[in-house]
């Protein structure tokens, strides 16, 4: 009798192998062209062959001193794995169940969290216009002097106004767009949500103070008789975009919140999880971001009337809480 | 007695549970290859917005004072779903990453999920390009915002330095690693074709005693000496290699006690012979619970 048959590990080897050439062979085809476009029979016996090339892989290391063997099962069976656990997900799906069901589904588990956001920022308006009323030196310290453009106490009523009512074409268009979403208020958004992680406090100061130079700005136009006028230049842009703010606020808060009060989770596990909801909000902010520039690039200084501002700010931003409220409810 | 206590064994990081059971070794990839395919990633992007940036410029779309805003908006706008879709697409592999030949697997051994490649091509944003961008923008007036900005790049790169699976922060919060992808390919089985083995006519047979000696480690050595045999080599690596062999020999001649000398033209049969007998052997024995593991086993075995 030849040596070969003694050798349990190589009739083991000799009995599979063509099993494992054709698992080969479909976990080529499966990474080339994908499993979704794989014919039934195919997926079938990827799926089928996968597992019996991991009970090959647990006998073979009980049984088989074969390096050359153990390797190659070994990635064999890891190259399978990667390809039947591939995600399973169109990109169509996935932006429309974004959109429909998970976005405003996760904005209404952490309303808590958004809620925290806007009295923070609310908050800080009243602190704001309260402090400027008291003292109007204030203002510079809430409102640093390139964001205040031109806009101090010692600025005249009239130039207030220009500012408000001006047609400057360099500050409309897709130039103006960049400028706007990179502008204070989206590093702002940014660095709220991202500095949460650091037990909230540093998004809750900065939500704040955010609120302070709004706070002021505001009480400043409101002292010269143009509170009215500046509400609808704000409303334009600005009830998307402070919303953004909160909401991403909200995003941080929570983050920060699970690191805080992880309960019967580790405070890893915790964070994974709140990261599951607070990813969306961050999104749903940078989608709002966008808009908000959108508007502050085309919108702005385009539409002068008063009412027509106050109506396409705030009509925006109701059809936002509508989005937020209404969309992707699970009927009992 | 044990003077100080055992360290805790850790589980090797680069061994991944699947939902069937058996566990496989996917081996971690290191900083450098990540940081190849991301530049590499860096550069496709990249040479993505300067093709707009230059239609626009040709569309008259832009204007000089805003150039920089729209090109870091129109790179902002391709990279962020350049990573998901891509990730997303090719199973957990951008271009670079197919380029190096890595991939994202989900650290649990369970599918990777949209949420995962979402969350942590997002963090990618919040750890490298936003802090990076604000570096490069921010100006000397404004020492303090550049300094935590470096501050926070540097951090993001040292986390993974520290992290067994060589995770970044996004890798973290997503539940993911990344992997080299494994290369399988099938060798041939050194115990089946094995030629006749035969010294001066008669068959090579070792006897179980002389198996004694050697473990595992031994015989996967030997397995790789003789695969090496099977590659093209120059003449002078060739004898070099025959050198080799009659040593190997001639030390296993004295371990185990084989009497006969081996004539340089049976080299190459008798280790292939002595490696078919001891891998039965070995094989045998570890069917019956006697894991060798090297030649050390029989000191190693605490009932011994």
């Amino acid at each position: 009798m030849d040596q070969t048959h003694h050798l349990r590990s190589a009739r083991f080897r000799a009995e599979r192998e063509a099993d494992w050439q054709l698992l080969e062979q479909l976990v080529s085809l499966a990474e080339r062209r994908g499993l979704h476009r794989m014919e039934f029979a195919q997926a079938r016996d990827l799926a089928a062959s996968y597992r019996r090339a991991t009970t090959s892989l647990a006998i073979a290391r009980e049984i088989s001193l074969d390096r050359a063997l153990l390797e190659y099962l070994e990635a064999l069976t890891a190259r399978a794995y990667l390809s039947v656990y591939a995600p399973q997900e169109r990109l169509g799906g996935l932006v429309s169940r974004f959109f429909l069901t998970s976005a405003p589904q996760a904005m209404r588990r952490s309303w808590v969290f958004i809620v925290i956001g806007f009295v923070c920022m609310g908050l800080g308006a009243l602190t704001g216009y309260l402090l400027y009323l008291e003292n109007a030196a204030w203002y510079f310290v809430f409102l640093p002097p390139e964001l205040a453009g031109g806009r101090t106490p010692e600025a005249t009523t009239g130039f207030l106004r220009s500012v408000i009512y001006d047609r400057d074409p360099d500050s409309s268009g897709l130039g103006a767009f960049a400028t706007y979403l990179f502008s204070h208020n989206t590093r702002i958004a940014i660095f709220v949500f991202g500095l949460g992680v650091f037990l909230c406090a540093p998004a809750i100061l900065l939500t704040f103070y955010n609120g302070l130079g709004l706070g002021a700005i505001m009480a400043l136009h409101v002292d010269r008789g143009l509170g009215w006028d500046m509400g609808g230049w704000l409303s334009i842009h600005g009830v998307t975009e402070l919303s953004a703010i909160c909401i991403a606020c909200g995003g941080g808060v929570q983050l920060g919140a699970a690191l805080l009060f992880p309960g019967v989770r580790t405070r890893r596990d915790a964070l994974q999880h709140a990261g599951r909801d607070a990813v969306k909000l961050a999104l749903v902010a940078a989608l709002m971001l966008v808009v908000a520039a959108l508007l502050e690039g085309f919108l702005r200084q385009q539409v002068q009337d008063i009412n027509t501002r106050y109506a396409i700010g705030w009509g925006i931003g109701a059809l936002w809480l509508l989005w937020f409220v209404f969309a992707g409810r699970v009927r009992k | 007695m044990r003077l100080w206590p055992r360290r805790k064994v850790r589980p090797s990081p680069d061994v991944i549970l699947p939902p069937e059971g058996v566990p496989l070794t996917l081996r971690v990839a290191g900083v450098g290859v990540r940081l190849t395919a991301q530049i590499t990633d860096v550069l496709i992007t990249l040479t993505g917005m300067a093709c707009i940036l230059i239609l626009l410029a040709l569309l008259n779309l832009t204007r000089p004072q805003t150039l920089f805003a729209v090109a870091a908006l129109i790179f902002f706008l391709i990279r962020i779903p350049y990573y998901v879709v891509t990730e997303l697409v090719w199973n957990g592999q951008t271009l670079g990453k197919r380029l190096m030949k890595i991939k994202v697997v989900s650290h649990d051994g369970r599918s990777l999920g949209t949420h995962a490649i979402v969350l942590r091509n997002l963090m990618k944003e919040a750890e490298i390009f936003l802090p990076g961008t604000l570096l490069l923008t921010l100006d000397s007036a404004a020492p303090i915002a550049s300094l935590a900005a470096f501050g926070w790049v540097v951090m993001a790169f040292l986390i993974p330095l520290f992290n067994p699976h060589r995770q970044r922060l996004g890798d973290l919060l997503a539940g993911t690693h990344v992997i080299h992808l494994p290369q399988p390919v099938l060798l041939k089985d050194l115990a089946r074709d094995a030629p006749e083995p035969r010294e001066q006519g008669r068959k090579l047979t070792f006897l179980s005693h002389q198996l004694d000696h050697y473990g595992a480690f031994e015989l996967q050595t030997l397995e790789g000496l003789l695969r090496a045999d099977d590659r093209q080599l120059s003449p002078a690596a060739y004898a070099n290699h025959r050198k080799t062999l009659a040593t190997i020999i001639e030390k296993i001649r004295r371990k185990i006690g084989y009497g006969d000398p081996v004539p340089p033209e049976d080299h190459a049969a008798f280790l292939k012979a002595f490696y078919t007998a001891q891998r039965a052997h070995l094989e045998q024995r570890q069917l019956f619970g006697d894991r060798r593991a090297d030649k050390h086993h029989a000191e190693a075995d605490p009932r011994a």
